[in-house]
């Protein structure tokens, strides 16, 4: 091993262990100053490991806390990025707090979750195993820019690797385009036709028009966003056919969603056929947990260790984290993009208890310095269930603003209330829930990160690189 | 009672980020005052009968929809389109709609692309992105209650030029507006109202939402005289926390 490396590596550990001495997460600055050091590390300590990265616009950290029970259930060994820290930084961080001071890891595997803007650059010092792309949805135009530039980058990572197998959303015409487009290995994955009733009325238009001839798709069936068995009526690109299937969705409820699903068939093998528990409530963790299915498959791990696996992980940092306090319970669910704060407003309409709500809306650079997406949101439809709501507090930097969409939703300004402080916000809006009932909790991401702050401090959560 | 049709040009291709936030103030500003309201979404291949409508929007697009809409909108409406606006019909365009009723569009590598030509403006393409909160002041918004002060955010690579015949929307307080370099944001032509503030310009601004409805009710109905105030409090905290905020 040349001097180099050795001395970045050296270096990075100390201000890995110096940076969690003063409890700061440490989960970025070393791999940063490490890149400075020498920028070619990365290929150099990751070529030992079997890489596993899971990218795309949501689900990322569910899909991968999904996989990493796969691996623990078959008693697999990994490193992860579980803190959410997905640049390259992050991911440089994740190795060097892996390795010994040689360069060699205890693990065989390595999970990783990579921003899908930060993937091309990634992709020039690390070459994946299995990627698993989870959808394409419009998020902070303000710092990717366009959709399809997001998307274009992510086919341009894939096509710098030559033994990279694919895991691809079926459903999703983006997605499935990069399939298209390859001659990889690619395992689809996707939700069935009548498999469950869609909540939504209308496909929104992240992409309603085919990627190859401009024609508008036509929908077979809808599931959420552009999601569903889409062709294009002029040149024929269509929904691929899928081996790891949603086949029906038994129950949705607010805990956790029962799946019938196949693996390795299209399913009409009967044999082929499992059902299973998703651990996590929303129709978009069906898809996260079909994700994680397609990549265990790919792996050639047992399904009834995948099954087991997606009745018993757990998700944390703001992914429907609960944190009990006394009889009442406060539910924090992190919220990014419009498509994604669709789908959790989805799972609140399935929510049949009085509930209190609210909406933590910052615009830091890692909220996306642009709000507008906030009407892009259906809050409309808080107006179905208006008599199982309380009141909706609005708060972060730009809680006002939030109350204004709330309001031109149709929610009565007699129940819109907006506290930025979170000391004042967590006591009122607690105190106003009733006994055995919860306090949902939707910030976006430097509002939960804050947040978190201040419920650990209270409620005494767990560090988040934990 | 009063009835008002709005005209939503190609909602599923021009509706960026938020542009949706436009018709939905539109929308509720008028119901609140027992206003009727009417939404028309017309799109791809759908007639556009300019008479059927009291407020036209057009939003923005990514590069990949506005080459879609191209032929549709310079062959089959663009002619209705410049008959509206001829006959004072009540437009907002935003972003990618505004820059499509001018002249052209000159890409950063010195290609044109043709556009409406309806309005004496242009559009050239810049290798910047100009993105981030802005403020802008509008004269014709002023009042004994309102100083015609309008926050948004922008963001686009394009850099708009007026000709003689257009003037600018607004005088930009903050942020950079049409090119960074006149002060001039947006434009105005008869009853014509472009802007860059792209996403939700009219929900945190609700003066200009209650102008453009006035001058719709106005030209529909001889009676009308003036709108009925509502309580703002929320949308005024929204606005007046933002301009203290890059002011």
């Amino acid at each position: 091993m040349n001097l180099r490396l050795s001395i970045t590596i050296a270096v990075s550990k100390i201000i890995i262990k110096g940076l969690r001495l003063m409890r700061r997460g440490g989960t970025t600055l070393p791999g940063k100053i490490a890149l400075k050091l020498y920028p070619g590390f990365i290929k150099e300590i990751t070529h030992n490991f079997k890489i596993i990265m899971v990218t795309g616009t949501n689900g990322k950290t569910t899909t991968s806390r999904i996989i990493s029970q796969i691996l623990n259930e078959n008693d697999i060994e990994f490193i992860s990025n579980k803190s959410g820290a997905n640049l390259v930084s992050g991911i440089a961080t994740t190795f060097l707090d892996s390795i010994d001071i040689k360069g060699n890891s205890s693990c065989s595997h390595a999970l990783l979750e990579i921003d899908e803007a930060a993937f091309k650059s990634l992709s020039n010092f690390v070459e994946p195993d299995i990627l698993v792309v989870t959808n394409f949805f419009r998020d902070q135009l303000d710092r990717y820019g366009e959709l399809y530039t997001t998307l274009n980058g992510v086919k341009a990572g894939i096509a710098k690797h030559s033994k990279t197998k694919l895991v691809l959303n079926a459903d999703d015409s983006l997605c499935a385009s990069i399939g298209k487009e390859t001659d990889k290995e690619v395992v689809y994955y996707g939700v069935n036709n009548n498999a469950c009733d869609s909540l939504e009325e209308n496909i929104n238009n992240d992409a309603s028009f085919c990627l190859y001839c401009q024609t508008r798709y036509e929908y077979q069936s809808h599931i959420y966003g552009h999601l569903g068995e889409f062709s294009c009526p002029a040149c024929g690109y269509r929904r691929p056919q899928s081996t790891v299937n949603c086949v029906k969705v038994l129950e949705l409820n607010p805990e956790y969603s029962n799946i019938h699903f196949s693996i390795n068939s299209t399913g009409e093998d009967k044999s082929k056929m499992w059902d299973a528990r998703v651990n996590l409530p929303g129709l978009y963790n069906v898809y996260n947990a079909l994700a994680a299915a397609a990549c265990g498959s790919l792996l050639n791990l047992p399904v009834e260790n995948t099954i087991k696996a997606m009745g018993k992980f757990e998700c944390g940092f703001g992914r429907m984290e609960t944190i009990n306090a006394g009889s009442k319970k406060i539910r924090l669910i992190l919220v990014k993009n419009p498509t994604g704060f669709n789908q959790v407003l989805n799972y609140l309409l399935t929510e049949d208890k009085q509930m209190q709500l609210a909406f933590l809306l910052n615009d830091n650079l890692a909220d996306g310095t642009d709000i507008s997406w906030i009407w892009d949101v259906d809050f409309e439809k808080l107006e179905k269930i208006q008599h199982n709501v309380g009141t909706v507090y609005a708060s972060g930097i730009r809680a006002e603003d939030m109350a204004v969409r709330l309001k031109y939703a149709g929610v009565y300004t007699n129940k819109i209330c907006i506290i930025k402080d979170y000391k004042e916000l967590i006591s009122t809006a607690l105190e106003n829930t009733p006994e055995g009932q919860n306090l949902y909790i939707l910030p976006t991401y430097t509002a939960m990160t804050e947040l978190r702050k201040f419920l650990k401090n209270k409620f005494g959560l767990k560090e988040f690189w934990k | 009672m009063y009835e008002l049709n709005i005209c939503h040009l190609y909602p599923d291709l021009l509706n960026l980020y938020g542009d949706r936030g436009n018709i939905i103030a539109l929308k509720r500003r008028s119901e609140w005052r027992g206003i009727k309201i009417t939404i028309s979404n017309v799109t791809l291949g759908d007639s556009f009968i300019p008479e059927n409508y009291d407020i036209i929007f057009l939003g923005g697009g990514q590069d990949y929809e506005q080459t879609i809409i191209q032929d549709d909108l310079l062959k089959q409406k663009g002619s209705e389109i410049k008959n509206a606006i001829m006959n004072d019909k009540i437009f907002l365009c935003i972003c990618g709609g505004y820059q499509l009723l001018g002249k052209y569009y000159k890409t950063w590598e010195g290609k044109e692309i043709e556009f409406l030509g309806i309005l004496d403006l242009w559009t050239i393409g810049g290798q910047k992105r100009m993105i981030g909160n802005m403020a802008f002041e509008c004269d014709f918004l002023k009042s004994d209650t309102f100083d015609g002060k309008v926050i948004g955010f922008e963001n686009h690579s394009g850099r708009t030029y007026l000709g003689v015949d257009v003037k600018p929307l607004g005088r930009v307080l903050r942020g950079n507006g049409n090119n960074g370099e006149d002060d001039c944001e947006g434009a105005l032509y008869k009853n014509v109202h472009c802007s860059y503030s792209h996403g939700s310009l009219l929900p945190k601004n609700p003066a200009f939402t209650d102008h453009l409805l006035s001058l719709a009710l106005k030209q529909k109905y001889k009676d009308f005289v003036s709108l009925q105030p509502l309580d703002d409090v929320i949308e005024s905290c929204a606005h007046d926390s933002m301009l203290k905020r890059i002011l």
